[in-house]
């Protein structure tokens, strides 16, 4: 599966538009990131390629060709509900083998799922005595356990301690590195926003975006932070630097704590460079900070 | 039935009987049927069975079998639901039907055991004389359990919420195990014994553990006994039986199927 594209989908429950005429595309090694508010069509979006959700209108395409969300499309799924709790009275590794019979996958593969969850020691103990995080790294075995080429995960990093979140950042990075799909619904932009390649942004059923972080961060047009360490001591050089940053048109700044903080367009970078090689020796150290990703989301969300 | 829906069955049965509330009403049925054999077996009666101890562990069953397999069922469709995990059921390779015979199936193997162990230890203790008529009681036994089985997943179906669901199936083990009987009494002395015979025993009949009570009463003691009672309208033949308990069974499993098929959302 090297394509998967989901194609002018609509639902409505009722009289309410869950979704309108939404299309995106995952491609092979592409972790792609739905964001939006609760309600926002995130969640039934993914339900929608999980046979979960019966769509008024649109069409799911693998590979150029059209094709029903059936069984055969269904093995090639793994999902991660948001907040799944399994049965209080099943072991972790009961669980899962219970998965692994289903999906027809090893005994020996529920052992490498465990241990890749961090579950190994807690395998025998009863789910009922886990901790939400814990629950939340087997609901992240249940999905890995057949390899499936689309991972589509709700909420991942939910209850997540930075134990599982690194579990969750590996697993990450192996589906990218061996060219599977991974689509995930989040809150959690921030902890997320270094390991994904796309983000859609949802608001009422509608994509207001869709692009990767840089494409996304260029649309939002928000400015750089630029940090620079003026030379201690301040002199002449450095007095000079700062007056010409307040004469400047491409951005604005102020002096504090030694250090120079401006507000500067990503096209006005070069020229505020121009200017710090005009005065040589007022700055000794420079940072540049780009917007992250929900600070970005939130200007585009409000933008759709 | 596909590897899906086998792998559920099996899971199924494996944490129904891991359930503590099973266990308790399993270990519960198993020695009060016990005591009432031992009771009978005392009694020293010839043909206790038939007359004893038979109509005494139908009227245990009648109670507590129907009690075990609602509490068996009830969160099957719904607790899924409840946990996030019925999606996650659901986005397996296997279609909903399936799902829903995989889960009374599975349940209906644990009902299996907790009937087979009551009904096994009053075989177990029962006199030399006994066995083959306590054991006669084991099919019936379980076919109301499944009957019951097939409601309690009917209720898991429909509703959205497992307090729900839990409520339900008490009020239908009050109304078609406890009052039913008294409810039709009831409508006797209303209507002042005007209701027809054939009226009261049809709706003796309709209810899963009427039909049992007295297909059991009649094969125990001779159908002198129904009439004694003043049921003078005969029981349904062998077809007609099979009719009506596969009726029982098959009909909320097939509209659970049904509902969960229907539905546009399942989460």
């Amino acid at each position: 599966m090297k394509r998967v594209v989901l194609r002018d989908v609509s639902v409505r429950f009722g009289k309410v538009a869950a979704l309108t005429s939404m299309s995106t595309t995952v491609s092979s090694g592409e972790i792609v990131m739905l964001v939006g508010p609760n309600g926002a069509g995130k969640s039934t979006f993914m339900r929608v390629l999980l046979g979960l959700v019966r769509p008024e209108r649109g069409e799911l395409e693998i590979d150029g060709a059209v094709v029903r969300v059936d069984n055969a499309f269904k093995a090639r799924l793994g999902y991660l509900p948001e907040a799944v709790a399994f049965s209080d009275n099943l072991s972790g590794e009961q669980v899962l083998r219970f998965f692994a019979m289903a999906r027809g996958v090893s005994r020996a593969r529920v052992g490498e799922v465990l241990s890749r969850v961090g579950l190994a020691q807690a395998s025998r103990r009863r789910v009922g005595g886990y901790s939400r995080g814990m629950r939340q790294r087997l609901g992240l075995g249940v999905a890995i356990l057949s390899e499936p080429e689309l991972l589509i995960l709700d909420e991942p990093t939910g209850g997540l301690d930075q134990e599982g979140l690194v579990v969750l950042y590996s697993v990450l990075n192996e589906w990218r590195d061996k060219g599977r799909m991974v689509l995930m619904a989040t809150h959690d932009i921030a902890m997320l926003e270094r390991r994904v390649d796309r983000m859609c942004v949802f608001r009422s059923g509608c994509l207001v975006a869709d692009g990767s972080p840089s494409t996304l961060r260029r649309e939002a047009g928000l400015p750089l932070k630029v940090t620079m360490t003026l030379a201690s001591g301040g002199g002449a050089e450095v007095e000079a630097f700062v007056a010409a940053i307040g004469e400047w048109e491409g951005g604005s700044g102020e002096v504090r704590d030694g250090a120079l903080h401006a507000e500067v367009a990503s096209g006005e970078l070069l020229g505020l460079m121009d200017l710090r090689g005009r005065h040589v020796g007022a700055v000794v150290d420079l940072r540049v900070e780009e917007p992250t990703l929900d600070v970005v989301y939130e200007k585009l969300l409000a933008e759709g | 039935m596909g590897r899906v829906a086998l792998a559920l069955v099996v899971h199924e049965l494996l944490e129904r009987t891991r359930d503590r509330w099973v266990m308790v009403i399993s270990v519960l049925f198993a020695l009060l049927a016990s005591a009432v054999t031992l009771y009978g077996r005392q009694s020293g009666a010839e043909g206790a069975a038939s007359a004893l101890t038979g109509p005494s562990l139908v009227t245990l069953a009648s109670l507590l079998v129907p009690l075990v397999a609602l509490v068996l069922s009830h969160d099957a469709i719904v607790g899924e639901r409840e946990r996030n995990t019925l999606g996650l059921l659901m986005s397996l390779p296997v279609r909903r039907w399936e799902v829903v015979a995989a889960k009374f199936v599975g349940r209906g193997l644990a009902l299996g055991l907790a009937v087979g162990v009551g009904i096994g230890a009053s075989v177990a203790l029962g006199g030399e004389g006994e066995r083959g008529v306590l054991l006669s009681l084991l099919w019936p036994t379980l076919l109301l359990g499944l009957a019951f089985l097939a409601i309690g997943l009917l209720i898991s179906t429909v509703t959205t919420r497992q307090v729900t669901a839990a409520s339900l199936v008490v009020v239908v083990w009050f109304l078609l195990v406890l009052f039913y009987d008294l409810g039709l009494l009831g409508l006797l002395v209303l209507t002042d014994g005007s209701v027809s015979q054939d009226t009261i025993a049809a709706l003796v009949l309709a209810n899963p553990a009427g039909l049992y009570r007295m297909q059991m009463m009649e094969a125990l003691t001779g159908p002198e006994v129904l009439q004694g009672l003043g049921m003078t309208v005969s029981l349904p033949g062998t077809v007609g039986s099979i009719g009506m308990w596969l009726g029982w069974i098959l009909g909320p499993v097939v509209c659970s199927g049904l509902v969960l098929s229907a539905r546009k959302v399942v989460q």
